[in-house]
Order: structure tokens, then sequence, then C-alpha cells
């Protein structure tokens, strides 16, 4: 190569590097994000969400009447009417229908017995759903409930701040010990393969769900994390869940996370442990505020006072 | 000409590039002070910190006008801690005295003895300044409700300091009433969850802390912080160093709101819109904090922080604390606070009064207004000599 090819090709280069450099430097009212950290990585600093319905249900499903049902007039599940508990929501709690996040025939490749207890768990919602005590939330869960969360990313760590419960998680990219006990959000330990963060999540207890529909794991369950820059606003987050003990091979489930562009974009408090008390101890109360408990379960009988001037339950009166 | 330019832009790119190289050195090759910036620039403040030594936050009155221990005095002061009896001390095995002080020396690490006499370092006195009268009448409000609770109780009955101010007598008919104020500490009832305080809660994390650790994480723009403040309790906060207005008034957290900016080396964190369930020292949605982070070596972090509430002190006041750096790689007690996934405590407090007020009414047990289940006599045992208060 002469002299001044070489020059020619250093300078293309240098030229190239810069306009790449101005095409991905972008401002959105926040202070200017680069695309890449200083060490060469994607930058996937951020407040980040998935707008989807996994958190209702991983799988394929249609509306439902309620987050619980009971059966209607007709005996058939399609027929369905919301049940006591969210009865008074009205379309407030409508589970919206979903084509999926689960890849490949959709199906959750759960034991036989396994699958009975899935069924179960749906059917028992309230009483066992994690999600509605406040508890920590686990991995994957925490990436697609429908709240905000935060990454952070250093070089050697990079932080998860959640939305739900003030949950978060260290993902370790450098060396540390495995933790001492199982832990509820896992341990995640993770590595950059080319433009995708991989990160390997063990280490869990059995007492975290999946969804709202009753999907669930023992302390088995092994998560493979992928997250993979699409564009500088949005990751594609892919997932695959083991577990020997419930199903009979792993899957998977891939949804995209966008970032939240808002300038003033934040994590706020989410104080749900005081918000869950009258919920989880309201039985135990002196005095209960709710007036009809059998021991643990609320028997709520659903009334609904309809105010005077709505027009169409005057309408309706006459 | 063109060749000159080709030449210029060559010789820029090569500036170029040297930078780009220098700028991924590793930091063994940089100086000792480049290597506590982080990659992009910032000042580095990432790590586990907590602070390896025991100091009061105020100056006990033995030691005015004595900021800083001898080496020698701290050496003295050591063996003393350690010999502290109530450390291992019960009382009455089975009373509701020993049930109340369960924290024994199992529970509790005893640090070493600090350089300073207090961890306040403004006012000079090293003492929390005077409540204003608004606080005053608010604190008394407060101990007035919690003595009328504990009056029928044997802790008033022997005079003890937990009764300081009460008398005793019959069941108050202030039992039946509702807090004053929102309560956090511990009332000698259980009527519900609101009558047990923030830590039987699990939610007993204030802002500012002086305890436990923190795992600091950093990106540009943003420092993360985890607090592990003990008992399974944490939590995770975000300080954004975007230019922006902090939340709308209206919008209250129980640690606030950060904004923070760096100050040369310092990060500077100004935090407001705190909530009225929040509650350091007394002070609740007023409180307003500017912290100061610095780094002044490897293995140390420096915490500095101003503390303001007009309707709570006569003037502000500040903290500063030095933090130690821990070992990244152990893994062990920097965890997740799972305090409230395994809170049987609080349910069976709740339960467990349920039942002594059954008992009671069929002519079977004492009248639960005349146990005391707020006070902490453990801590009564033993005279620490860095107890702050006194």
């Amino acid at each position: 190569m002469s002299r001044s090819t070489l020059v020619a090709a250093v300078v293309v280069t240098a030229v190239v590097t810069a306009i790449v450099s101005v095409s991905v430097t972008r401002t959105t009212g926040q202070s200017s994000r680069p695309a890449r950290t200083a060490d060469g990585k994607p930058n996937i600093s951020g407040v980040w969400q998935a707008i989807n319905e996994a958190n209702w249900d991983l799988q394929a499903h249609d509306a439902r009447a309620g987050a619980v049902t009971q059966r209607g007039v007709y005996p058939y599940e399609y027929a369905n009417v919301p049940a006591a508990p969210v009865l008074a929501l009205g379309a407030a709690a409508i589970v919206p229908g979903s084509v999926g996040v689960v890849q490949g025939d959709g199906q959750i490749p759960y034991t036989a017995d396994a699958a009975k207890k899935k069924a179960e768990n749906a059917a028992n919602w309230i009483d066992r759903d994690p999600e509605l005590k406040c508890y920590l939330p686990g991995i994957p869960r925490a990436t697609y409930m429908p709240y905000p969360f935060q990454i952070v990313q250093s070089g050697s760590k990079i932080q998860m701040i959640y939305t739900f419960s003030n949950a978060a998680r260290t993902i370790h990219l450098d060396n540390v010990a495995d933790p001492p006990d199982d832990t509820w959000m896992g341990h995640s330990v993770g590595r950059w393969e080319g433009d995708t963060l991989v990160v390997d999540v063990s280490h869990f207890n059995d007492k975290t769900w999946f969804d709202r529909a009753g999907n669930f794991h023992s302390d088995a369950l092994h998560v493979i994390e992928r997250f993979t820059p699409i564009n500088a606003d949005a990751l594609r987050y892919e997932a695959t869940i083991e577990d020997k003990n419930v199903f009979t091979k792993p899957w998977t489930i891939a949804m995209p996370i966008y970032r939240r562009l808002e300038s003033n974009a934040q994590i706020l408090d989410f104080p749900c442990i005081d918000f869950t008390e009258e919920f989880l101890y309201g039985h135990l109360r002196k005095q209960q505020l709710v007036k009809h408990w059998e021991g643990e379960t609320i028997a709520v009988d659903i009334t609904r006072k309809v105010p005077a001037g709505e027009r169409l339950f005057d309408w309706y009166g006459k | 000409m063109r060749k000159r330019l080709l030449q210029v832009a060559g010789v820029a790119a090569v500036i170029v590039a040297v930078i780009v190289l220098l700028k991924l050195a590793p930091a063994g090759s940089a100086s000792a002070s480049a290597a506590l910036k982080t990659a992009w620039g910032d000042p580095d403040l990432q790590g586990i910190w907590t602070d390896d030594y025991q100091t009061p936050l105020q100056r006990p009155v033995k030691y005015a006008n004595k900021p800083e221990f001898t080496e020698q005095e701290r050496a003295e002061l050591d063996q003393q801690r350690a010999a502290i009896l109530r450390r291992n001390q019960r009382v009455e095995v089975g009373t509701e005295r020993d049930v109340a002080g369960a924290y024994n020396a199992v529970f509790q690490s005893i640090k070493h003895t600090g350089k300073r006499t207090s961890l306040i370092v403004d006012p000079p006195d090293g003492r929390i300044p005077p409540l204003t009268a608004e606080a005053k009448q608010r604190a008394d409000t407060d101990r007035q409700f919690r003595l009328a609770l504990l009056q029928a109780t044997a802790t008033c009955k022997n005079g003890d300091t937990a009764c300081a101010g009460g008398k005793y007598g019959p069941p108050s008919p202030r039992y039946k009433e509702t807090p004053p104020f929102y309560n956090t500490g511990r009332l000698n009832r259980s009527n519900g969850p609101e009558d047990r305080s923030m830590t039987e809660r699990c939610m007993a994390a204030v802002l500012p802390d002086f305890t436990g650790y923190r795992r600091i994480v950093q990106g540009p723009g943003t420092v993360s912080i985890f607090y592990d403040v003990g008992q399974g309790q944490g939590w995770q906060r975000v300080i954004t160093l975007e230019q922006l207005p902090h939340l709308p008034s209206n919008v209250r957290q129980r640690f606030g709101d950060s904004r923070g900016h760096w100050e040369g080396n310092t990060l500077v964190v100004d935090v407001t819109n705190f909530s009225p369930k929040s509650d350091f020292q007394g002070a609740r949605q007023n409180l307003h904090l500017v912290e100061r982070w610095t780094r002044t070596d490897a293995k140390t972090l420096e915490y500095q922080v101003t503390i303001e509430d007009p309707t709570t002190w006569t003037k502000s006041w500040t903290v500063k604390q030095e933090m130690n750096r821990q070992d990244e790689q152990a893994n062990r007690v920097y965890y997740e606070p799972r305090c409230h996934e395994g809170n049987y405590g609080l349910p069976a407090l709740l339960s467990g009064t349920r039942a002594e007020e059954a008992a009671f009414a069929a002519g079977k047990g004492p009248d639960p207004a005349t146990k005391d289940s707020a006070t902490d006599f453990g801590a009564e045992g033993g005279v620490d000599a860095l107890a702050g208060g006194g």
C-alpha cells in the first residue's frame, strides 16, 4: 500500500467514523445520548418499558371479562362474567386479549402435574399471585410488568431498577461469588456477545410467577436473557426459561422493550407494602374495614351506589 | 492543495485515534486520580460502601468540646463497649420484657470506635439544633398519646424511663383514638398494622441514612444507590444528573426526589418532595437535604449532608461520614430486601393481640392494654459511652 493510499484510507475511516458518530448521537430533550458507551458497548442506559399484555398472560388468549371470572348464564368459559372481587371495577378489570409472547408453537411445555397446578393457580389468582401481595416480582416478570424500569449501565455492573415494589438487581459482568441463599430476583451474571447483553439468572426460590395467569416455576428455574438493541429507542428482549421440575423442555419468550422518550421520565416511588397491608392483614384488625371476612378470605358483597344525576341510570329508572 | 488537505485531515485522524486509544487505556496505566474516574470521565463513586466505625450521630454530653478521640481513648472505649453486658443479657426469660428486647448480641455488630465524637459536624457542638416551637408541640402531642397508651402497664407502674412524663392508672380512654399524626413508631396498641412501627412493617428505611451498606452503580447521567439498611430492609435510589426541575410539589415520595450535579469531584444532590409518611428525626414532608458525595481516595467515600426543615429545627445541621470500600466479590450481606415477603412477625403480633382480647373478654386473661408491646427494654440494659442521645 502506497503512503497516499494509506493516508486516504485513514481519512475515509475518520470521516466515516465522524458521520456515524453524528448520526447516532441524538437528543430527546435530555442531554445527548451516544449509541455506544465509552468502552464501545451498545448504550442501553435509560428508562424503558414493555408495552404488551404479557403480565396478564404470556400466552395468546382472548380478552376475558375480568381478572377473575365465574360462570355466567351459559356453561362456556367464553361466556363467563366477572367474579365478585373485581365486578365493581367494570371494564377496568377486563383482561385484554393478546397474540402472546411465547415463541414457536406458543405453548408452555408443562409436565402433566405442573399443567394441573397452573390451572389451579389461575383459578385461585387472588390468593396465590405474589404480585397482589407486593412481593418481589422475579425475573423475567419484572421486565414486562406494566411499569417503567431503568437501566444504569457501567462497565462491570449493570443495575436494573424496577418500579414495582422498588425492586432492583445488579447484573455482574465481573467475577462475583454465588449468593448464600436462593433469591426472589435471581442472581444475574452478564456478558456481552457482540451487541447483545446476555444475562444468566439462577439461584431463584419457587415463590415468583411469570404472569397473572398462574404460570409458575420451581426453585430449579434458570433464565437466560438477551437484550439486543433494535435501534436507539427499542431493545429486543428474549428470555429462555428452563426448569426440569416443571417443564419438559426449555421455552422462550420474546418482545420489544421501548424507551420512555419523555424528557422527564423517572422511576417513581411505588410504596406497595403499606398499600397491600389491608389486603394481607385486614382480617387481623381489631375493627375490620371490610365487613365480611371468613377467616382469611375476603367475602366481598359488591355494593355499587349510583350517584344521583347519572343520566343513563336515571333514564333506566323511569 | 488537495494533497495538502488530505495530509492535514490524515494528521487529524491520527490525533483522534491517539485520543481514542488514550481513553480506552486500562486504568492501571493511568495515574491514581485518573483511576477514580469512570470510563466516561465522571468521578467514580462505584462500589460497596459502609462506615466501618461506630460514631454516634450526636456528641454525647460527656464529650462536649471534644470533637475527636485520641487513639488511646478509642482503644479504651473499644474494650469498654465490648464488655457491655446487655449484649447478651436477657431479662426473665419468657416475660414480655424479654420478648420486647428480642435482639441480643447475635443481631448486633460491634464496630470499632470512630475518630470523631459525633457524626454531626455543624453546629460545632455536635448536637442536633433545638426544635422549633411548632416541632416541640408536635413532639409533645405525640408523646402524650404514647404515654396514655402505656399508662396501664407495668412499665408505668414501675416508673421505667420509658414512661417518663407519664403516670400509672387504668387503661386510658385515649386507647380508642386515632394517633395525632401518621404513626411511625411502636405504639402500645395493635389495632392494625398502622399501630406498629415502620420497622415491624418492613418500611424502616429513611433518607438520610448513616447505617448499613450502599452499592453504587453509575452510568453517564445517572447514579444509582442501593441501600441495605439491615433486617432484610433496603431500597433502591436513582439520582438523575439531567438538568430537570424537581417533581411537582404534590408528588411525594418516601425517599424524596433527588436531583444531582457534579461540582468538581463532588456529586451534589438536592432532595425534596418527601412524604408525610417518611420520618427522619421528626421531620417529614418539609425535609430538604443537600448531599455531597466525594471519593477522597480509592478506599474512602465521604458523605456530607446538610439537613434542613424550618418547621422542625431552628437552623440547618450537617452530618459528615466517611465510608469504607467493601469487598466486591464476597456478595454476602448486600442482598435483596425481602423483609415484607417473610413478615410473619406483623400478622403474629396482630393475631396475638386479637387472641388476648378474646381471652380478656371471656374472663381468661388480662386486659391487653395492661401489657407493654411498645418499649424496647433491651436498649435499657447498659450504657454505651457512644450512645448519642444523652
